[in-house]
């Protein structure tokens, strides 16, 4: 076999394997999806009849749609707050002369090193002694602390590609800071913004190593009610609930690829 | 505020840092800080924490082989999950790293995908999978490979398995950022010298994705040993990691106590490991 011949067996052996693995990461999507349309009152796949009993039911069960919605509601709240605040650390930290800046950005970032359900339970210590346990509040700042590391991450990022000098031409020639901010350093920060408020939205919306810890009685995350759905045993409506996000999921990505080009963030 | 302090604020950064500092020192540092004489109090059982203080639950988690096998489980975990994401990581990160499909930007969608969906959902999947009348077992008996179905959840196989799926995409994201980096004429200048390409690969391409292959393994380890979600719903309450038992303690046991002083372990190793791999990383990047 020439050399040339044996080049092509191995790239192709190589994208043989890619394509494995790639269907191994998607193979749990495709079975969940799958076993949303069996007729059974069981997990079966693949499915036995074709139904779609279970999303009749999962659509209408109040509790799944009002964690939905409250799972929104959070996450869209938990997302303009940590832009905003992740905006104002990232400026700070690329555009003044912060005292022990290290320190600062890397006490931004630290929460990404602990792990979730050390947080989780450090909150409910915290929020049973002042009574923030089960607030909207409660769950915001939580959720807040979570998703800063990536919104300032992906902002602080975006702000070397921002040109402080006309900003600042901006300012002489009469704009206040805010417009001059507006005007100038915003559009071009502006994708840096939608890719770390992707993150967090998705980290707010997915999360429950903290929030199962947080929640109370009062509110109920669409992730953690199916946390415990499947706690007390799985049946079909689970799937039809998870097909629902995985339909989801996928629209939502395929938008932020055309937005903002998701992959190069990732 | 004087227009002074102010104007020095607006100067130094801090009135814009204050208010996500404000908020990390009250919602993340304080509650951890509150933890700590929560771990050095003693336990009564039926009533909670008791007065005085004491290191016993430090010791126990320590000493006691009932802990001391949930903590070598967990790590255990930690370890092969990572191998097993390096091993099918590797491969396709190189794949996507150097390939000229059009395709390629979906491909890498392919890989974010999973990342993007609910944890629970991902989870549930391979529950679906695992399960005695699951697809893995009913292909394996229909194959004639087991007779009988084979014990895929509440094991460590199982954890195994299900928590390689949904860490690999993390290594394969930070993989392909290093090889795409590397600069391809050292390798044209191997092969050109002479080198087959194995020899290529194992002399020059691995040792240049080192820093990478470093990243990328912590990144897993400490996901993998910090995971709840996964290591609950498919280990049950029966068989426990490290981070399901704090669980346990905190909301089934009340054993706060005990739970905060095994937080405080599992934060010894993810944050250890963390800081010790960037240190390495340091001098890495300074001898290269």
């Amino acid at each position: 076999m020439s050399a040339r011949a044996a080049e092509r067996w191995r790239a192709r052996g190589l994208a043989a394997f890619a394509g494995l693995i790639l269907a191994f990461l998607m193979l749990p999507v495709v079975v969940v999806v799958l076993a949303s349309f069996t007729s059974t009152s069981y997990l079966t796949i693949p499915p036995k009849g074709l139904t779609l009993r279970w999303y009749e039911a999962v659509f209408s069960d109040r509790e799944y749609i009002d964690a939905l919605w409250f799972s929104l509601l959070l996450a869209i709240v938990v997302t303009a707050v940590s832009i905003v605040l992740g905006t104002m650390a990232a400026y700070a930290l690329s555009r003044r002369q912060v005292p022990a800046a290290p320190a600062i950005s890397g006490l931004l970032m630290s929460p990404l090193a602990f792990p979730g359900v050390v947080i989780g339970v450090a909150l409910l210590q915290y929020y049973s002694l002042t009574g923030l346990r089960g607030s909207f509040i409660g769950l915001l700042l939580a959720h807040l602390v979570i998703t800063l590391p990536y919104t300032v991450r992906t902002i602080l990022a975006s702000m070397a590609g921002a040109d402080p000098e006309i900003e600042a031409a901006a300012r002489v020639l009469g704009a206040n800071p805010w417009v001059a901010f507006w005007k100038a350093t915003l559009p071009v920060i502006r994708p840096g913004m939608m890719a770390g408020g992707l993150f967090a939205f998705i980290t707010s919306f997915d999360n429950v190593p903290v929030t199962i810890f947080i929640l109370g009685t009062r509110h109920m995350t669409l992730p953690v009610k199916i946390f415990t759905a499947i706690e007390y045993g799985v049946d079909p409506s689970i799937a039809a609930l998870s097909t629902v996000l995985i339909a989801g999921t996928a629209i939502f990505l395929v938008l932020a690829e055309r937005w903002v080009g998701f992959h190069r963030f990732a | 505020m004087s227009t002074r302090l102010a104007r020095r604020l607006e100067r130094n950064g801090l009135g814009l840092l204050s208010p996500p500092l404000v908020l990390l020192l009250l919602v993340f540092l304080l509650p951890l800080l509150a933890m700590v004489p929560t771990s050095l109090h003693p336990y009564i059982p039926g009533k909670g924490i008791g007065e005085g203080f004491t290191a016993e639950h430090y010791v126990k988690a320590l000493t006691d082989t009932y802990y001391l096998e949930i903590i070598g489980r967990t790590l255990a975990l930690g370890l092969i999950v990572t191998l097993i994401c390096l091993a099918l990581g590797y491969p396709l990160a190189f794949f996507l790293a150097r390939t000229q499909s059009r395709w390629r930007p979906w491909l890498m969608l392919l890989v974010v995908f999973p990342l993007l969906l609910n944890l629970v959902v991902r989870t549930f999947g391979w529950i679906a999978l695992l399960a005695n009348r699951g697809l893995v077992n009913d292909t394996l008996v229909a194959l004639g490979i087991v007779e009988t179905p084979v014990k895929l959840l509440f094991n460590f196989s199982g954890l195994l398995i299900a928590l390689s799926h949904i860490f690999l995409p993390f290594m394969v994201l930070v993989l392909v950022g290093v090889i795409r980096n590397l600069p391809r004429d050292v390798e044209d200048a191997a092969r050109t010298l002479g080198a087959g390409w194995a020899t290529t690969f194992l002399r020059v391409t691995l040792p240049l994705s080192l820093p990478g292959i470093l990243a990328g393994s912590i990144l897993v380890f400490v996901l993998t040993v910090s995971a709840l979600v996964t290591p609950r719903l498919l280990g049950g309450p029966t068989y426990k990691v490290m981070s399901t038992l704090i669980y346990d303690q905190f909301l089934q046991l009340l054993n706060w106590p005990a739970g905060a002083a095994l937080s405080f372990i599992l934060t010894a190793i993810a944050v250890g490991l963390i800081s010790l791999s960037s240190a390495v990383a340091r001098r890495l990047g300074a001898g290269a």
